[in-house]
Parts: structure tokens; C-alpha cells; sequence
């Protein structure tokens, strides 16, 4: 994990919030489309968030940087999606997962991989898919996420 | 500082109606007058906690029942936090309350879950998780629950009987409760067969969808002691809320520290501590929130809440002699999401005044409610009431 360059410190000002920053959601998931995880991370007690934000939950400090994360973690907890919302019913059962990247970020996805074949502790690598590979009802998107890349995780 | 009494309680039927939201509130607000003068000529406010627009395709929910109420220009509130909205409805009356702001409010809630079926529920309520990583990874309500399980079995010695006994102790409650949703008995080779939800949840670890509405009536003391004999008013002592992170993969996954500061802030407030609290009325929306939610209000030590099915004298040392969810809780009494907090405040004002029939818990004159919205502890509300006689 590394700060990216060109790396803006907060506090953000109003001229720091734009849709080219990963510190919005266009700009995370630009970034991500290129191959890039992007977190926010608080350079006063080192809490990574993704996605990034103008302040930290940890210990309120609006001091936040962006960090580049590693695509690879492990399983903190899982289960399996058997019912899901109408836009996902193709992908039925869901394997989703709670994952600790190597730099202590946590986030939540899909795992390609059936129930019985997770464990907790499991190792996994973040995948990036095109929105069409996944083929989620369009009706699920709203305008703006229409572009946005999917994440999934795949075991290692 | 005026003190907020409730002086009267009502809830709609449980379950699946034939009755719209609007008409579930006309119920319960009912019951609640059903002694009293018309509602205009007791309240001054109203706040109604509903969860989602989508069921009904209908916000203006404080300004629909207001006019249901037959309440006119008055402040009427809608308050959301999912299914925290019900305490969030209890939670600002009693502060206006207290502030002198009025006299009396009317806290409602209601929620019409079944219009739209199962698929209408699952949709509306995959609206309360984190948007951008979460809701597009697919995943409903019992499968976020299911993580905080399976970490939850994973780090302590429950096991999934272990959830199951919860379920099956709240359906035994609520066999004596004339307002719950199932008042029947399941055994735990029953729960135990049942489908898998999202694993390790089972069909008997989930709330049901359910349609429903409750009305509390909180008023100062002048109107308290006006309308209601002393025996039948009840204190609110304490309240605290508070929000946790959104998503849940930024939470620690077995210690609700939303509800663990909003209980403690509550119990601040009330100048009580856990060890005081008679009874509980927790969101079990899923049995594993019954022992996350008694470790975090400190009635059990960490990796024990699942003995909240045992009585006082079998739970290890250090728990307390609480009696947990003897409505029936969410699973069994029913979980109307917006009036799920405000049915808490209903079986603890039962309780509290010794109208809970076989239920009753003897000399109970503490209780505190704790109302989660989002997954698990989002935002969540604790309130702690205590009977204005000295116990029932
Ligand atoms: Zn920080």
C-alpha cells in the first residue's frame, strides 16, 4: 500500500472535491476501472476507508490522504446470498464475503466461489469486472453508476 | 427539565392484513385514545418512524397521519433510520417533551411490508446497506446478519443450536402475548430443519415481513397526572442514541458499539446500571442481534449472550437476572420495521404496570429498549423506563 502521488492532505476544500478525485465516487471508481483500489487513509491514526472520505471514522480527524491499496487479503466472515435482491437473482447463490486487505482496509464482496469452499482465514485477490461481464439488471444502476466497474473476489 | 411519562400505548394486528398502512396507524391510535380525549386536545406534535416509501409509494407519512389523528397544524414528522425509526419517533418526542417544547407528542410508527411481497421487501430494505461497494455486491438483510453469525460462532463457543434456542424462546413468549404475529410454540428440531436463509441463518433465526403499526402517547407531567391514574403512567428515564459506520465490513463484527454506547448513555441518563434493568426488549431482527445486544448492553460477558434463553440462576457468573424479549421479540412478535421500536415501548409498558398477563415479570420496574436500524447497529436507540409506582 502507498500513498498515490500527487496526494492531497486534508482537510479537503471545496476545489479538492471534484469527480476526477477518488475522494468522490466518480473518481474512485474511475481509478478502480484503471486497476487502481484507492482508499482514504487518516494520517492521524492510520484507519484506511474505502471507499475514500473527506473525514475518518476512527478518530474524526478530517487529516486524510489517498492510499493505494494491495489486491490481496483474507476471509473475515461469509455466507451465501441465497435469496437475492431481483437485479442479482442470475448470479443466485451469492457467495459474499467480509475482506481484510493486507493494509487493514476491510470491504465487502462477491466471491467466486461456492459455499462450502470458503473458510474464514481463506486468502483472496480482488478482481475487476466491466459492469457488462457481470450483467446486472441496468435497471439496478442508477445514471451515474451505469460505468462503474464490479468487484469480486477470487480465492488464491 | 419536564419529565416524559408515557400514559398510553396501542399497536396495530401483526402479521399480514388486509389493511393499508394509513388504516394499521387508525388501529393503534385506537387502542391508544381509547380511554383518552381526542388526540387534538392531548398532543401537541407527532413524529412517525417509517422505514421506506417503497412499500407504499408514499412519504408526507407525519403530515398523512397527523390528519388520520385529526391533528392540524402542528409539527408532523416523518423520522427514518430504518428499522430504528420507531425509537427515533419515542426518542424526539420525549426530548421535546422534556424540553418543554409541548406538552404531549403522539409517537407512531408503521410500516406496510407486505405490499410489494417478498421481492418488495428484500428491495426496499437492501436500500438501508452501503450503496457503492455493498448493495452492488448483492447482498439482503439476513446475509449481512449472517456475517456478524458466522463471525460471531467463529470467535466465541456458540454454535448454530446455540441461535436456534433463541428463536425458539422468543416463539414460547410470544404464545402468551395476545398482540404477537406467531403465538405459537416452535420446538428446536424445528428451527433446526428449517431452510437455510444465508448459512449459518435458518429460516427460524429471521424476523418476519411484517405489516403493522404502534402509538405511544408522551407526556409531561402536568398531562400525565391529569389523564391517567398514577399506576398506569411510566417513566422514561433515559435515552441515548447513536450511528456506527454504514457499512458493515467497517464494523467490528461481534460488538455492537453503536447500541453498547447508546445503552450506556441511556443507563447515564436514567442514573441506573445494567444490573438494574428487570426487563428487555432487544432487536433480535436476527437471533445472533439477541446475544450481540445483550453483551453490548452489559447484561452479558463477551462470547455469553446466547444464555439469554437460560433463566437467572442456570447463566454464568457475571450476567444479570434480566428477562429478554418477553413479547416474543421482532422474531415472533413481529418486525413492522418504522414500529418495531415504539412495540418494544408497548410490551415494556405492559410489563411495567403489570399488565402482561402470563407474561408478567414479577416486580419488574425497570426495563430498557434497544432499537437497531441498518445492519445491526447502524443507528440504534436505547431507552430505559421504569414504573412510576415502584414496580408491578
Ligand atoms: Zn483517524
Amino acid at each position: 500500500m502507498t500513498d498515490t502521488d500527487s496526494t492531497t492532505t486534508g482537510p479537503l476544500g471545496p476545489d479538492d472535491i471534484t469527480a476526477d478525485s477518488p475522494f468522490t465516487l466518480p473518481g474512485f471508481f474511475d481509478a478502480l476501472a484503471e486497476g487502481r483500489l484507492v482508499a482514504a487513509r487518516c494520517t492521524e491514526c492510520d484507519t484506511q476507508m474505502l471507499p475514500p472520505r473527506p473525514a475518518c471514522y476512527g478518530c474524526g480527524s478530517r487529516a486524510v490522504t489517498l492510499s493505494e491499496q494491495p489486491r490481496t487479503g483474507e476471509v473475515i466472515s461469509y455466507t451465501s446470498v441465497n435469496r437475492p435482491p431481483s437485479a442479482f437473482e442470475h448470479l443466485a447463490p451469492i457467495t459474499v464475503a467480509v475482506v481484510e486487505l493486507d493494509s487493514s482496509a476491510r470491504l465487502t464482496g462477491r466471491v467466486e466461489a461456492s459455499l462450502e469452499d470458503v473458510a474464514i482465514g481463506d486468502r483472496v485477490e480482488l478482481r475487476i469486472d466491466d459492469p457488462e461481464t457481470v450483467d446486472i439488471d441496468p435497471d439496478f444502476d442508477l445514471s451515474y453508476e451505469e460505468e462503474w466497474p464490479a468487484h469480486v473476489f477470487e480465492l488464491l | 427539565m419536564s419529565t416524559a411519562h408515557l400514559i398510553a400505548v396501542g399497536s396495530s394486528p401483526l402479521g399480514k392484513t388486509d389493511l393499508p398502512g394509513r388504516d394499521l396507524f387508525s388501529k393503534a391510535l385506537a387502542e391508544a385514545f381509547e380511554e383518552l380525549p381526542d388526540p387534538a386536545d392531548v398532543v401537541d406534535g407527532l413524529y412517525v418512524g417509517a422505514q421506506s416509501e417503497r412499500y407504499e409509494n408514499q412519504i408526507m407519512q407525519g403530515t398523512l397521519m397527523a390528519e388520520w389523528a385529526g391533528l392540524r397544524n402542528v409539527p408532523a414528522e416523518r423520522v427514518e433510520a430504518c428499522a430504528a425509526a420507531g425509537a427515533l419517533a419515542l426518542k424526539n418526542a420525549v426530548r421535546d417533551v422534556r424540553a418543554g417544547v409541548h406538552d404531549a407528542v403522539l409517537a407512531c410508527g408503521v410500516e406496510k411490508m407486505t405490499a410489494g411481497g417478498t421481492e418488495g421487501a428484500t428491495n426496499a430494505l437492501g436500500a438501508a446497506f452501503e450503496r457503492a461497494l455493498e448493495q452492488r455486491s448483492g447482498i439482503t438483510a439476513p446475509a449481512t446478519y449472517a456475517l456478524l453469525a458466522r463471525r460471531y460462532l467463529h470467535e466465541t463457543d456458540a454454535t448454530e443450536r446455540d441461535l436456534a434456542k433463541i428463536a425458539v424462546k422468543n416463539h414460547r413468549n410470544a404464545a402468551d402475548n395476545p398482540r404477537a404475529m406467531f403465538q405459537q410454540a416452535v420446538d428446536i428440531e424445528t428451527a433446526m430443519d428449517a431452510p437455510d436463509v444465508a448459512p449459518p441463518l435458518k429460516l427460524y433465526d429471521c424476523a418476519p415481513v411484517t405489516d403493522g403499526a404502534a402509538a405511544v402517547v408522551v407526556a409531561n407531567d402536568e398531562v400525565a397526572a391529569e389523564l391517567q391514574r398514577r399506576s398506569d403512567a411510566v417513566r422514561v428515564a433515559g435515552i441515548g442514541s447513536a450511528a456506527n459506520n454504514l457499512a458493515v465490513a467497517e464494523r467490528d463484527l461481534t460488538f455492537v458499539e453503536g447500541a453498547n454506547v447508546a445503552a450506556s448513555t441511556a443507563y447515564e441518563d436514567a442514573g441506573v446500571d445494567a444490573a438494574d434493568v428487570d426487563v428487555a426488549e432487544v432487536h433480535d431482527a436476527f437471533t445472533v442481534c439477541e446475544a450481540l445486544l445483550a453483551e453490548a448492553a452489559e447484561f452479558a460477558p463477551k462470547g455469553r449472550g446466547i444464555e439469554t434463553v437460560e433463566d437467572p440462576e442456570d447463566r454464568s457468573a457475571g450476567w444479570t437476572d434480566v428477562r429478554i424479549n418477553t413479547s416474543g421479540g421482532l422474531k415472533a412478535r413481529g418486525h413492522p420495521i418504522g414500529a418495531t421500536g415504539l412495540l418494544q415501548a408497548v410490551e415494556a409498558y405492559e410489563q411495567l404496570t403489570g399488565r402482561a398477563g402470563e407474561r408478567q415479570v414479577a416486580d419488574a420496574d425497570t426495563a430498557l429498549l434497544i432499537n437497531e436500524g441498518g445492519v445491526a447497529d447502524a443507528h440504534t436507540v436505547a431507552t430505559v423506563l421504569t414504573a412510576t409506582d415502584g414496580g408491578a
